[in-house]
C-alpha cells in the first residue's frame, strides 16, 4: 500500500499513521535551524569557558573562566566594582571635598550645595519621606502629625545646620511625662484650654488653666513663657504650629498621656541613622544641608528665638 | 501493519468531557481572579480590608487557578483524549481516571479555601499546604500512571509525538514536586522547607522554571502536536524536527532554573550555567514553533474560515515570541534590568495568555465538537472570542513590557551628578497608568473566556437536545 | 516490506518510540541531569552557606582587603567564640543569627500574608541597589531562612536591610494604613494583624522544627531546651502586628560589612 497518502508537494510521510489521519512528513529541519542548533551548542561551550560556569571547585577555588576578550575574568562583584568606579569618578570631585567638611561649610559652598540638593532628593525620599513626607511636608494620620513638618521654620530641636545635623545623626525622642496621675481631669481640661488659648494669643482669658500651667511641672520643660526649650525638644506652645494635634481633644491627650512615656502615650521616635548604620557620615551631612535648604533653616548668628504667635 | 481504519474503538471519553467542561469553567475563574489582583494594584482600596482578599493572599490563588485548575484540566482532558485516540485504545483504567478527576478537583477546591485563609508555604506556584502537596502527588501519579499505561497498551506500533511530551511532563513534574515540597510541618496550616537560603532558592527555581518548561510548555506542546495537524488536516511538518525538538527541549530546559537567580547570593557559576543554556534554548523552541506553523504550509487559506485553527496558530506565534523574550531576559545585562520588574510579568503572560491559553482554547473547541459530536453553537462567537483574547493579551503584554522596562530604568537612573534620580515611590506612582491598562486588557481577555463558556454550554445543551430527540425518535 | 518500516531518525530513536518503558527510562534520565548538576554542588561547594555544624562552612573563606581570611564567626554568629553568648545578648554586627521567638512568629505571618510577592529580600551587587538598599546580600544571611524569602518581584521596595530604618511606631502606622503615611502606596492595609494574638504554641513548635532541619538547622546551643521554654514568655501577649514588626526590625544588620571587601566569591 502507499503509505505516502498524506504527502504534499512530493514529500512523503514516515508512513506511520495515528488516529486515522495523523502523520509526520519526512521534511528535513530547515538548514538555518540545524546551523542554529550547532551554533547554540558551540555557544554554550564558549560561554562556559569564558564565564565562571562550572560547578567544580578544588580547595575552595572555582574555575573562573578564561575571561572575556579585552575585559578579563568576570565575576558579579568585579562588575560591581567597575560600575561603581564610573560613578565614583563623577562623584569624587564633590564627595572627596564633602568628607572633610562640616555641614555649615558645605552650606556656604554654592557648588557643593547644588550637588547636595541633587543627591539629597532620593536620600530623603527613600529614607525620610516615609515619616516626614515627600519634601518634608509631614505625614498626618488620625492621631495627628506623625513627624514634624520640615519645610517650615518652626523647629523643636533648633533649625541651625548643626542642630539639624545632630538630629539626623543621633536621632531624637522628645519626652513628656504623662499627667493623668498628677493632675485631675478638670485640671487637664483647664490647662488644655489655656494652651489652646495661648496659641491664639489670648492666654490670659484662661486664668484657671494658667494657674495649673504655672504651678504644675509644665514650666520645667516648656518654660514660664511656654515657648519651649530646643535643648530638650519641648514644643513652643505659643504658636499655632502643632507638633501633634491642636484640637482640644488632641491637646488633652498629649497632656494626659505624655510623649514617649509609656505604651499609652504619644510615640515620637526619630531613629538614629548613624547607630543603625543606615547612612554614612557624608550622607547624613548631605541630608542636613538638604533639610536646611527646604527653606526653614536658621542662621547660626540669629538667636534661636521663637517667632511670635502668628 | 498499523490499524489505520481498524474497527472503531469505544473510547473512554466521559472523563475527558468533564475535564473539558471544568477547564472551560476554570479559564473564567482563573482569569477573573487575575483581573481582580490586577485591579488591586491599580486601585488598592479593592483590598477592602478583608484579609482573605488582600493581594498577598489572592495572587497565589490566581496563579494556582490558572496553572493547576485551568492548565491542569486542559492537560488532563487533552492527555486522556490524545493518548486514547493515538493509541487506538481505551484508557488503561477508567476508574483511576475518575479518581484523577475528582482528586484534582478536590485539590482545586482546597486551594480556593486554603489560599485566601493564608495557608501558604511561601514558595511561588508551590504555596499549597503540605497535606495538599501529598494529595497532589497521589493524584498526579494516578494521572501519570494511567497515561503511561495507556501508552503502553496502545495498538499502534509507535508512540505518537504528543505522548512523548506528556511523558516528559509526567516524569519531570513528579521529580520537581517531590523534591521542592520537602518540608517539616509545624501544624496542619504551616510547614517549613527543609532547605534554606541558597539551596532552597535553587530548588524553588528548578521547580519554578520547569513547572513552566514541562507543564505550561512541554504539556502544551503535546497538545500542539495533536491539534494543529488534526484541525488543519495536514501531517506534522517534519518528523525529524519533532525528534530534535523533543530531546533538546527535554534535556535542555531542566538547566534553565538558575536564570531566575542571577546576581543573587548564589555562586556566579549557577547563574552563568542557566544563562548560557537559556539563550541556546531559542533554537529548540523555535523549532517547535516552526514545526507547528509549517504544518499549515499549503493550507494557510484555512485560517480565513477556521477560527479554531486561528487560535492554534496564533498560539504558536506567541510561543515563538515568549521563547525569544525569555532567552533575552536570561542575558546577564538584560536580567540585571528586568529582574524584579513587570517585564517578568509581561513575559509570563505572553506565554500564559498568548501561548498556553490560546492553544488551550483551540484544543477545547476542537474537543467539544468531537466529544459531543456536533458543530459549535456559534462559530462567530468563536471568532469573537479569538479577537477578544488577542486584543486583551496584547494590551496586557504591552502594558507590562513598557512599565517593566520603565521601572527597571527608573530604579537605576543616575543624573549627571552621579546620584539616583528617582525615589522608589516615584516608580510606584509611575506604574499606575500601566496597572490600569493591564487590568483593562485582562478584563477584555476574561470577557473572552465568558464567551467561550457560554458557547460551550450552549453547544453541549444543543447536542444533548438533539440526542434525546433522536433517542425518542428511535424508540418510537 | 513497505517503506512503512523505514526509519527516518535513528535505530535507537525508533526503538524508544516503540517501547513505552524504554522511553520512560530514557526520559527520566535525560530530565534528571540538569537539576543534579545545578543543585547537588550547592550542598558541598564553598560560598553556599552550608554549615558543617561545627562552625565551618564547606571551605568558604572571605578575604579582607589585606588578603587575610575573615574568620567565619565574624560572618555567622557563633556563641562559642562570640563575647555575646545568647540571642538576647547578641548585638548587630556579631554575625548572622537565628531569629528570636517573636521575630520567628513574625516571619511565619510574613509568609502567610504573601509579603514576598511584592517585596524582595535579596540585594544584588549593583551600584544603584547599594545606594538604595545598602550592601548586597550574601549567602550566609539567609542560611537560617527555612523557606527562603528572596522573592522575585519588587512591587514594593526590597526589605533585606529594612531593620532599624524606621521606628516600630512607623511600621505600625504604615502596616495599618500604608496610604496614610505613603500616599502613593499600593500595599494592602494590614491593621487586622493587630487584632490577633501571636500563637504561642505554634511559635514554640516552629522553634522545635527549626532545630530538627536536616540542612542548616538552628544550633542546639542557640535554641536550647531552656531557651525554647523561655520563648513562651517572649511572645505571650504580643499581637501579630508586634511580631511582624519585630521580624522587619531584625532584617539586615547582622553582619558588619567592610567597604570594598568581596563577600561573595
Ligand atoms: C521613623 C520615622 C522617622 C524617620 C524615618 C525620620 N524621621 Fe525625622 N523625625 C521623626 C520624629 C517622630 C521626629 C520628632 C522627634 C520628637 O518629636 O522628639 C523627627 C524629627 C526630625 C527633625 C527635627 C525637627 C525639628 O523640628 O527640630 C529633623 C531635622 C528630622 N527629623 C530629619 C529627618 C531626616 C533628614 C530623616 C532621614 C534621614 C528623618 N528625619 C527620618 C521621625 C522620623
Ligand atoms: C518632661 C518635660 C515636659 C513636661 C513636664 C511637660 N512637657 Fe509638654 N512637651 C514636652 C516635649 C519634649 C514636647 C514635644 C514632644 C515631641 O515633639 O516629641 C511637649 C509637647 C507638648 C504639647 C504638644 C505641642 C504640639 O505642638 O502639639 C503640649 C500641648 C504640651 N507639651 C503641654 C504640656 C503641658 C500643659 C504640660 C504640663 C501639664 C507639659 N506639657 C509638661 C516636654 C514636657
Ligand atoms: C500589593 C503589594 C504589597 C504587599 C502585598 C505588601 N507590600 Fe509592603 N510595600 C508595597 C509598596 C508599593 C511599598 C512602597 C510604598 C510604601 O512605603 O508603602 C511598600 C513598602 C513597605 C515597607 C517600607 C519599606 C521601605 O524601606 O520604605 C515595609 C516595611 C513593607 N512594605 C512591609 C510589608 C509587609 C510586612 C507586608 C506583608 C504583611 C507587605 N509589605 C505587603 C507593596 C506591598
Ligand atoms: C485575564 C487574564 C489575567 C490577568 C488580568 C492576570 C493578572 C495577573 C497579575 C496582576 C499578576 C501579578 C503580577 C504582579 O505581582 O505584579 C499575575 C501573575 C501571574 N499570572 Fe496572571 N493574569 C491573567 C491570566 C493568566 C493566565 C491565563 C495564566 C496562565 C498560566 C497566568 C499566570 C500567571 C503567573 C504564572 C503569574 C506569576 C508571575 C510572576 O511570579 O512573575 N495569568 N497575573
Ligand atoms: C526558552 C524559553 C524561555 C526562557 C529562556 C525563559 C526565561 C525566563 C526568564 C529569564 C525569566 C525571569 C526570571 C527573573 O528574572 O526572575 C522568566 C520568568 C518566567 N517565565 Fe520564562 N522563559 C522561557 C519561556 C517561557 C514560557 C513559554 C512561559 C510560559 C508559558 C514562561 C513562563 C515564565 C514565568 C511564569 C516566569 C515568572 C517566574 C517568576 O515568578 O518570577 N517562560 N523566564
Ligand atoms: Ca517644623
Ligand atoms: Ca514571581
Ligand atoms: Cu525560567
Amino acid at each position: 500500500m502507499s503509505d505516502n497518502h498524506n504527502s504534499a508537494g512530493g514529500v512523503p510521510t514516515t508512513g506511520h499513521v495515528w488516529d486515522d489521519d495523523l502523520a509526520d512528513l519526512t521534511n528535513q529541519p530547515p538548514k538555518w535551524w540545524m546551523l542554529g542548533l550547532t551554533a547554540s551548542a558551540i555557544w554554550v561551550v564558549v560561554y562556559f569557558l569564558m564565564y565562571p560556569a562550572i560547578p567544580f571547585a578544588v580547595n575552595g577555588t572555582f574555575f573562573k573562566g578564561i575571561g572575556l576578550p579585552g575585559t578579563g575574568k568576570w565575576t558579579a562583584i568585579k562588575e560591581l566594582a567597575e560600575d561603581q568606579k564610573v560613578l565614583d569618578d563623577v562623584r569624587s570631585k564633590y564627595e572627596n571635598k564633602l568628607k572633610g567638611m562640616t555641614p555649615a561649610a558645605i552650606l556656604a559652598d554654592k557648588e557643593l550645595s547644588e550637588y547636595v540638593i541633587r543627591s539629597g532628593k532620593v536620600l530623603f525620599g527613600d529614607n525620610c519621606a516615609a515619616c516626614h513626607g515627600q519634601n518634608g511636608i509631614g505625614t498626618i494620620d488620625k492621631h495627628g502629625l506623625f513627624a514634624p513638618v520640615l519645610n517650615d521654620d518652626d523647629w523643636l530641636y533648633g533649625g541651625t545646620i548643626d542642630n539639624i545635623h545632630e538630629t539626623i545623626a543621633g536621632g531624637r525622642q522628645g519626652m513628656m511625662t504623662p499627667h493623668k496621675d498628677s493632675l485631675k481631669p478638670e485640671q487637664i481640661d483647664a490647662v488644655a484650654k489655656y494652651v489652646k488659648a495661648l496659641s491664639e494669643g489670648k492666654g490670659d482669658s484662661e486664668q484657671a488653666g494658667k494657674k495649673v500651667f504655672m504651678e504644675s511641672d509644665c514650666t520645667a520643660c516648656h518654660g514660664p513663657d511656654a515657648r519651649g526649650m530646643q535643648a530638650m525638644g519641648s514644643a513652643n506652645l505659643t504658636d499655632r504650629i502643632w507638633r501633634f494635634d491642636g484640637s482640644p481633644e488632641g491637646i488633652k491627650r498629649t497632656v494626659t498621656d505624655g510623649v514617649n512615656a509609656g505604651p499609652d502615650s504619644r510615640i515620637a521616635v526619630m531613629p538614629s541613622f548613624k547607630t543603625a548604620g543606615k547612612l554614612s557620615d557624608t550622607e547624613i551631612k548631605k541630608l542636613a544641608v538638604y533639610v536646611y535648604k527646604f527653606g526653614g533653616g536658621v542662621k547660626d548668628d540669629v538667636p534661636a528665638a521663637a517667632p511670635a504667635a502668628r | 501493519m498499523e490499524a489505520t481504519q481498524a474497527t472503531p474503538v469505544k473510547y473512554d471519553m466521559d472523563v475527558v468531557r468533564w475535564f473539558t467542561i471544568m477547564a472551560t469553567v476554570y479559564a473564567v475563574v482563573g482569569t477573573l481572579i487575575g483581573v481582580y489582583v490586577a485591579s488591586e494594584l491599580a486601585w488598592p482600596f479593592l483590598n477592602f480590608d478583608i484579609p482573605e482578599l488582600t493581594f498577598g493572599r489572592l495572587r497565589p490563588l490566581h496563579t494556582n487557578a490558572v496553572i493547576f485548575a485551568f492548565g491542569g484540566c486542559v492537560l488532563m482532558a487533552t492527555g486522556f483524549y490524545i493518548v486514547q485516540r493515538t493509541g487506538q485504545t481505551r484508557l488503561w483504567s477508567s476508574g483511576m481516571a475518575w479518581f484523577t478527576f475528582w482528586g484534582w478537583n478536590l485539590i482545586i477546591v482546597l486551594a480556593v479555601i486554603t489560599l485566601p485563609l493564608g495557608l501558604s508555604q511561601g514558595k511561588e506556584y508551590a504555596e499549597l499546604p503540605w497535606w495538599v502537596d501529598i494529595m497532589i502527588a497521589v493524584v498526579w501519579l494516578s494521572f501519570g500512571l494511567n497515561h503511561i499505561m495507556t501508552t503502553a497498551i496502545r495498538k499502534t506500533s509507535h508512540i505518537y509525538v504528543s505522548n512523548w511530551f506528556t511523558m516528559g511532563m509526567i516524569v519531570m513534574i513528579t521529580y520537581l514536586h517531590v523534591v521542592n515540597s520537602m518540608a517539616i510541618p509545624v501544624d496542619w496550616a504551616t510547614s517549613f522547607s527543609i532547605y534554606s537560603g541558597v539551596q532552597d532558592a535553587m530548588i524553588q527555581w528548578w521547580w519554578g522554571h520547569n513547572a513552566v518548561g514541562f507543564y505550561l510548555t512541554g504539556g502544551f506542546l503535546g497538545i500542539m502536536y495533536y491539534f494543529i495537524p488534526k484541525q488543519s488536516g495536514r501531517p506534522v511538518f517534519s518528523y525529524r524536527l519533532s525528534v530534535l525538538h523533543f530531546w533538546t527541549l527535554t534535556f535542555g530546559y531542566v538547566w534553565l532554573g538558575a536564570h531566575h537567580l542571577q546576581y543573587t547570593a548564589l555562586p556566579d557559576w549557577t547563574g552563568s550555567l542557566g544563562a548560557a543554556i537559556s539563550l541556546a534554548m531559542i533554537i529548540p523552541s523555535w523549532g517547535g514553533a516552526m514545526n507547528g506553523m509549517m504544518t499549515l504550509s499549503g493550507a494557510w487559506d484555512k485560517l480565513r474560515t477556521d477560527y479554531i485553527l486561528r487560535f492554534l496558530v496564533t498560539a504558536m506565534a506567541f510561543y515563538a515570541m515568549s521563547t525569544f523574550d525569555g532567552p533575552v531576559m536570561s542575558i546577564k545585562t538584560v536580567n540585571a534590568l528586568s529582574h524584579y520588574t513587570d517585564w517578568t510579568v509581561g513575559h509570563v503572560h505572553a506565554g500564559a495568555l498568548g501561548w498556553m491559553s490560546m492553544i488551550s482554547f483551540g484544543a477545547l473547541y476542537h474537543m467539544v465538537k468531537k466529544l459531543w459530536n456536533t458543530e459549535m453553537y456559534s462559530d462567530s462567537l468563536v471568532n469573537v472570542h479569538f479577537w477578544v483574547s488577542l486584543i486583551g493579551a496584547v494590551i496586557y503584554i504591552v502594558a507590562m513590557w513598557v512599565s517593566g522596562i520603565m521601572q527597571g530604568l527608573m530604579w537605576r537612573d543616575y543624573d549627571e551628578y552621579g546620584t539616583l534620580t528617582y525615589t522608589f515611590v516615584e516608580s510606584v506612582s509611575a506604574m499606575h497608568p500601566y496597572y490600569v491598562m493591564r487590568a483593562v486588557g485582562g478584563a477584555i481577555f476574561n470577557l473572552g473566556t465568558w464567551i467561550m463558556l457560554f458557547n460551550v454550554v450552549m453547544t453541549v445543551r444543543q447536542a444533548h437536545a438533539v440526542r434525546s430527540v433522536n433517542a425518542v425518535a428511535a424508540r418510537a | 516490506m513497505s517503506d512503512h518500516d523505514k526509519i527516518y531518525s535513528t535505530k535507537l530513536q525508533d526503538k524508544i518510540e516503540r517501547n513505552t518503558l524504554l522511553m520512560f527510562v530514557v526520559t527520566a534520565i535525560a530530565v534528571a541531569i540538569g537539576g543534579i548538576v545545578e543543585i547537588v554542588p550547592l550542598f558541598y561547594l564553598p560560598n553556599t552557606a552550608m554549615a558543617g555544624g561545627d562552625g565551618t562552612f564547606n571551605n568558604t573563606s572571605h578575604k579582607d582587603l589585606q588578603g587575610n581570611a575573615i574568620p567565619m564567626d565574624r560572618i555567622v554568629w557563633n556563641p562559642a567564640t562570640s563575647p555575646h553568648k545568647t540571642l538576647d545578648d547578641w548585638q548587630p554586627g556579631d554575625g548572622v543569627r537565628p531569629y528570636k521567638p517573636l521575630e520567628l512568629a513574625g516571619r511565619t505571618i510574613f509568609i502567610r500574608e504573601g509579603c514576598f510577592l511584592c517585596h524582595s529580600q535579596m540585594i544584588r551587587p549593583f551600584r544603584d541597589e547599594k545606594d538604595r538598599y545598602g550592601h548586597y546580600s550574601i549567602a550566609e544571611e539567609s542560611m537560617y531562612d527555612h523557606t527562603y524569602q528572596w522573592g522575585s518581584k519588587r512591587t514594593g521596595p526590597d526589605l533585606a536591610r529594612v531593620g532599624g530604618k524606621y521606628s516600630d511606631e512607623w511600621h505600625r502606622r504604615h502596616l495599618y494604613y500604608p496610604r496614610e503615611v505613603v500616599p502613593e502606596s499600593v500595599m494592602p492595609n494590614y491593621y487586622f494583624l493587630d487584632k490577633k494574638m501571636v500563637d504561642v504554641n505554634k511559635t514554640v513548635k516552629t522553634m522545635e522544627v527549626m532545630v530538627r532541619m536536616p540542612f542548616n538547622p538552628v544550633p542546639r546551643t542557640v535554641y536550647s531546651d531552656a531557651y525554647i521554654t523561655g520563648a513562651k514568655a517572649q511572645v505571650e501577649g504580643k499581637t501579630e502586628m508586634d511580631a511582624v514588626i519585630a521580624f522587619l526590625q531584625s532584617l539586615g544588620n547582622h553582619v558588619k560589612f567592610e567597604e570594598g571587601v568581596n563577600y561573595r566569591d
